[in-house]
């Protein structure tokens, strides 16, 4: 059965949209991500037009990080005091990024510069865990705790302005980097349409170092309401939210994520972390391949969704 | 086990990884399979009513043909004469004057079908007529980028605006157009890749001057950019005669067609002279919850988002209640 996408403005199987839900649902309940980083590039892949690749992508999120969010909510996983102070610098990251979107898509920029993006996030990202989880998979061979974290240590965020008292992840640290660091996930999330746990959990981790039973949580937490946020701005300023494909996308999502997450549970965190590194990778290296090899089509028609009511 | 388990993903890791290619080509595969059954009348749609055709008188409406000379000797009118043979005359009718673009629309097919009134041809077979139709949807603006290498990175750097090119323009003939027409006669009456209206804009933009060749270029990208997206379409054996009158051509309209009225030209050659024309219109309109959701997204965009995200909200809550319930 067919189905016609009213702004991509396109028609193509029901199947392809839910079966790409449903194996990149698999692969984030997997590994606890969102999944955006997948979907987007997925859905350029398939024609889709680059910034309705995105704004769908910030619908899809918000199904797939709302029931964890609020798991984690029940299990008094959320510091919703942290939570909001990473949402404030969300909304605002968002807003700039909606806003950047716009311009690079009138210049025609958009589809470049998304993929220069992708790699440059996905290629740092990728390295950085490869590099963290082999280590600690050594250290575990070694013998010894695989945890090398040590509580109390402290490090250049801890000597800015304007702390807060955080009870939750036992914090007492500025709230400038929270700001920051929420500000870039949102700004992230609008121009990539990727839920940015990727930068938010090491963020966490290593620069605010919140203890660890606290991050997924809070980090679910200020994804679904930057999401929300990134949703409704890309709708609402560039008419690139595609209802209908993030339905599909959503049940096949969350369907698969439930599989994933139980297959998940049976793995370590640095294992995982090994995977997901390499998977992240290897969708860079793919984006990459597609910027520097010399096209077959150097014409291209301009991206007209949404530009034509 | 967990050995085995990561095994598995990492081959899942790969099998998505592979879904890069693989889509693109089973995108193209799963949408001409679904156009294949776009044959039949589709459920859902308005069937065509009737009574339509009865009216088609009233709604034929012959234009002046641009080309169309008549010898005066050869009106049947005057008095004295051998009674000269009627001049034909070309009527034709489409099988659907409005097609509805619904969420389950995966492109249409339309038949032209029409009569050659007064038709000296002893058989369908032999060949004596040439009929061309030409659909063509509305003139848009259109932007054509050219890519260059800077620094190593394919980057979009020159841009070509057509203040207007048509949606769509498909053509069906009775053998290639170029084979019984000379170019004067093509670019006159808008027949034929080379005779599509592209209007060179005086838009400036981000572009330099440009020389005649390069601006060929761009008409010609255009031409093969939207002939890849199957919006530019020619059919050189397309229309078929049934009878020593009848004749029909199946006009293939892919979903990606922009929705709006489509203009339906007929012309009847006759060694290479236009002998009659005809046009008529199909309009393409998008209904039920597709227009809804269409309407919705442009006219309350907010609104829409919040829509959206509610969607969402319910989709993944949904999803969690029932996965719980089942393993609890």
């Amino acid at each position: 059965m067919n189905v016609y996408l009213p702004i991509a403005e396109m028609s193509a199987h029901v199947l392809l949209f839910l079966g790409m839900g449903a194996a990149v649902g698999f692969i984030s309940g997997l590994f606890g991500v969102g999944g955006g980083f997948l979907i987007t590039p997925l859905l350029i892949f398939m024609g889709v037009p680059a910034t309705v690749a995105v704004g769908t992508s910030t619908a899809q999120i918000v199904a797939s990080s709302v029931s964890g969010a609020v798991a984690q909510y029940q299990r008094n996983n959320v510091d919703v005091k942290l939570g909001l102070v990473l949402l404030t610098g969300g909304f605002f990251g968002t807003v700039i990024g909606v806003q950047l979107v716009k311009i690079l898509r009138e210049l025609g920029q958009f589809d470049v510069f998304i993929a220069l993006c992708y790699v440059l996030f996905l290629g740092v990202i990728g390295t950085l865990m490869l590099i963290e989880s082999v280590q600690t998979i050594r250290r575990t061979r070694a013998g010894g705790a695989g945890s090398g974290r040590k509580s109390g240590e402290h490090s250049w965020v801890h000597g800015l302005p304007f702390k807060m008292r955080f009870q939750r992840s036992k914090l007492y640290i500025s709230a400038v980097p929270p700001l920051m660091i929420g500000a870039f996930v949102g700004f992230l999330a609008a121009i990539m349409g990727v839920g940015g746990g990727f930068v938010m959990v090491p963020a966490m981790i290593y620069l605010l170092r919140v203890p660890t039973n606290v991050v997924v949580g809070t980090s679910l937490f200020q994804t679904v309401f930057v999401a929300a946020a990134a949703t409704i701005l890309h709708a609402g300023t560039l008419n690139s939210v595609d209802a209908i494909l993030a339905l599909l996308l959503m049940v096949g999502g969350v369907v698969g994520a439930q599989f994933g997450a139980a297959a998940g549970s049976q793995l370590k965190g640095e294992e995982l972390r090994f995977l997901l590194a390499a998977l992240v990778l290897l969708v860079c290296l793919r984006i990459g391949w597609d910027l520097v090899v010399t096209p077959t089509e150097l014409y291209s028609l301009a991206d007209s969704a949404g530009g034509t009511p | 086990m967990t050995g085995r388990v990561s095994v598995l993903l990492l081959v899942s890791g790969f099998i998505l990884l592979a879904q890069f290619e693989a889509l693109r080509s089973c995108a193209e595969i799963l949408v001409p399979a679904a156009h294949a059954g776009q044959s039949e009348p589709k459920q859902g749609r308005k069937p065509d009513r009737l009574p339509r055709r009865d009216r088609q008188t009233d709604v034929i409406v012959y234009p002046p043909a641009p080309t169309l000379a008549i010898p005066p000797s050869l009106t049947p009118t005057e008095p004295g004469a051998a009674p000269l043979p009627a001049p034909e005359r070309i009527e034709a009718d489409i099988s659907t004057r409005t097609i509805a673009v619904t969420s389950a629309y995966a492109g249409a097919e339309i038949l032209v079908f029409g009569t050659i009134e007064n038709s000296r041809q002893p058989s369908a077979e032999s060949g004596y007529y040439d009929v061309v139709v030409v659909v063509e949807g509305q003139p848009e603006r259109v932007m054509v980028r050219r890519k260059s290498r800077i620094g190593g990175l394919w980057i979009n750097t020159q841009s070509f605006v057509f203040s207007a090119a048509p949606s769509y323009y498909a053509t069906a003939s009775t053998r290639p157009i170029d084979d019984f027409t000379d170019k004067v006669l093509r670019d006159e009456i808008r027949i034929g890749f080379d005779a599509i209206g592209l209007v060179g804009s005086a838009e400036r933009g981000r572009q330099k001057p440009m020389t005649a060749e390069e601006v060929m270029a761009y008409r010609s990208a255009v031409v093969r950019l939207k002939q890849d997206a199957r919006l530019y379409q020619s059919s050189d054996y397309g229309v078929i005669f049934t009878g020593r009158s009848l004749f029909r051509a199946k006009i293939d309209l892919p979903a990606n067609v922009p929705v709006g009225p489509l203009t339906t030209r007929v012309y009847l050659f006759q060694d290479g002279s236009l002998l009659s024309s005809y046009q008529s219109r199909v309009v393409l309109e998008r209904e039920g919850i597709e227009r809804w959701l269409y309407m919705f997204a442009f006219d309350h965009s907010y609104l829409y988002g919040l829509f959206t995200v509610l969607l969402a909200v319910l989709a993944g809550l949904a999803a969690s209640a029932i996965f719980q319930r089942r393993t609890v």
